[in-house]
């Protein structure tokens, strides 16, 4: 079966799930998942399709579940045209910091490292900005956002179905555009500048276009996501927006594999219910975490999904 | 005002030696194994705690404390370069991942270990030097000297023996430095258990001045990698001076700005640094 196949079909049984597994407790963890997912397959685009390590990518997050909750209150929007806002103001950032970037041809670690500074700096003034952000104790969203449905009108999102359901099709949505990006011309050039981005360069494709087009739209899904995210939790904090959470998305790609677009939700599902399953103490977790991360890449460098390939090439060859 | 502010100069230079003891040691990994050990942060806690452990769990004296803390930590360098570091030898990116692993493993068995209470030591060297109106704790100053002569003569080591000259020799071209006879596997297992050395050693003379908790390293490493970068890394004396700039700035800049700032100004002057002249600050003569 194509890959593709596999996909729809994968698709439809999570569609299918809540209809046997009842347990609030599962769902709410897959809605994580699913959203956290989206943050995974988005940050793959960025980092497994086209080669850059951006740090950026919480601060996307953040500061777009930010400024969603800041349009709703601030400017009386609902939180769809928050959202977009949000998406908006993530965008101009991503160009500027992608532009500075990618301009003065900072590469690997030191294109880590800027947009690591970039994101930081978010993050203190998020944490310092207390009339807006109420500082390190976040804000406690009140709103509840509204969803236009075939048949029922005007619903609120509220409970977990309906939010399985919305994280599900935010998911589906996320991989089908990351899969129509790579499969296309403008994925053959992502794939150029991972390979060789100065050959590539000599062949006549506009790096920076297409690094800054990468760096750009893997930001707008996380800002897509941030939103969400926040309004799911209920609760924002400038931790959305920290180093660790920054890291957690890169163990995830790592975990799910970074080799085809949705392996990244794989391991967006294993990182997230793994410790909700196994009851550990925080202390415990960040040990198993961390030798998660150690033994990922030492030992399955391929991710979840490059393994199990490899063994299904490997029984098909024999 | 004026006492203020060389007060403020003279504890960032303090506190810049710190940061330059680390940065030391990223540097020296970097140029050497090709990788960014962010787990030295890490190092430096294990340090602190080794250091407090040996004074006031064990009784021994303050210096034999620093010593043995210096031992343990760079043992446990060892323990991770031999089952971590050697399978990521110039890869940035695993490197980077797995460095970063290591410093979940090592946090989280800190907060087992001594909880995330903060930890106070015992004064080692109480007293003030006072000059001309302007207060130094007597340690202080001991810390900044030591520090300053441990990087000095690792510069001095790095250019006046024949294992510098190797350690030279392997950056600029690692075959040829193999084909003259240097042990390439030796000689990156010993920097990067150095490089965790150095670590330890700063970490068991923060203990002396500061209260420890688990988290403290996470601070230190970022700082250290930006006065790496800020020196141009690669750079021994560089790196003592990225350090020591990154100090003052933070020392002087909290007189003027909010306090808040303080972590802002390290991110500053990287981003300029990494745009307007990427090989860093002090890497001119080439």
């Amino acid at each position: 079966m194509s890959r593709g196949g596999f996909l729809v079909l994968a698709a439809l049984g999570f569609a299918l799930l809540p209809a046997m597994v009842k347990s609030d407790f599962t769902l709410t963890i897959l809605v994580f998942s699913f959203l956290l997912g989206m943050l995974a397959v988005s940050f793959n685009l960025i980092f497994g399709y086209t080669g850059q390590l951006s740090m950026f990518h919480a601060a996307a997050f953040g500061i777009s579940a930010y400024a969603t909750h800041l349009c709703m209150t601030r400017l009386g929007t609902s939180f769809w045209t928050g959202m977009l806002c949000a998406v908006a103001l993530v965008l101009a950032l991503s160009v500027i910091v992608g532009a500075l970037c990618f301009r003065f041809r900072l590469k690997e670690f030191y294109f880590a490292v800027v947009t690591l500074a970039f994101s930081e700096m978010a993050r203190l003034v998020v944490l310092n900005w207390n009339s807006v952000t109420n500082g390190s104790l976040g804000i406690i969203l009140q709103e509840k956002p509204t969803l236009w449905l075939p048949g029922l009108g005007v619903v609120t999102l509220q409970g977990t179905l309906m939010w399985y359901y919305v994280s599900l099709v935010a998911l589906a949505l996320t991989v089908l555009v990351c899969w129509r990006l790579v499969n296309s011309w403008m994925g053959r050039c992502f794939a150029a500048i991972r390979l060789n981005d100065e050959l590539g360069d000599a062949l006549g494709i506009n790096v920076f276009r297409y690094k800054l087009a990468a760096f750009a739209v893997g930001n707008i899904i996380a800002a897509v996501t941030g939103g969400l995210y926040a309004f799911y939790l209920g609760s924002i904090e400038p931790g959305f927006l920290s180093i660790d959470q920054s890291l957690a998305i890169v163990a995830m790609v790592l975990l799910g594999g970074r080799g085809a677009v949705a392996a990244p939700v794989i391991g967006a599902i294993v990182l997230t219910a793994l410790p909700h399953l196994i009851h550990l103490g925080a202390e415990v977790r960040s040990i198993v975490y961390g030798a998660i991360l150690i033994f990922t890449i030492l030992l399955m460098p391929q991710g979840i999904y490059g393994s199990l390939a490899a063994l299904g090439r490997r029984r098909n060859a024999v | 005002m004026g006492q203020l502010i060389l007060g403020q100069l003279l504890n960032g230079a303090i506190v810049g030696t710190l940061y330059g003891i680390i940065a030391l040691g990223v540097t020296l990994t970097f140029g050497i194994t090709g990788i960014v050990n962010f787990a030295l942060g890490a190092f430096m806690m294990l340090g602190c705690y080794m250091a407090w452990y040996f004074t006031d769990g064990v009784g021994m004296p303050y210096p034999v404390a620093v010593v043995c803390a210096v031992l343990v930590t760079a043992f446990a360098g060892m323990i991770a370069d031999q089952t971590l570091f050697r399978f990521t030898r110039n890869n940035l990116v695993n490197g980077l991942l797995v460095s970063i692993g290591l410093i979940s493993v090592m946090e989280g068995g800190a907060l087992l270990i001594w909880t995330s209470t903060p930890k106070n030591m015992e004064y080692v060297l109480p007293g003030v030097f006072v000059l001309s109106g302007l207060v130094v704790p007597k340690m202080k100053l001991v810390v900044f000297l030591l520090l300053l002569g441990v990087i000095l003569a690792t510069y001095a080591a790095l250019t006046r023996t024949w294992i510098g000259r190797a350690a030279y020799a392997y950056a600029q071209n690692p075959e040829a430095a193999e084909l003259m006879g240097v042990r390439t596997g030796l000689l990156q297992s010993g920097v990067v258990v150095y490089s965790t050395g150095l670590a330890g050693l700063g970490g068991a003379l923060y203990a002396s001045l500061y209260s420890i908790d688990p988290s403290l390293g996470a601070v230190y490493i970022l700082k250290a990698v930006e006065a790496a970068i800020l020196a141009g890394i690669g750079s021994v004396m560089g790196s003592l001076f990225g350090g020591v700039l990154l100090g003052i700035t933070e020392g002087v800049g909290s007189i003027y700005l909010p306090i808040a700032f303080r972590d802002a100004y390290g991110l500053v002057f990287l981003v300029a640094i990494l745009l307007l002249r990427p090989a860093g600050l002090f890497t001119g003569r080439k």
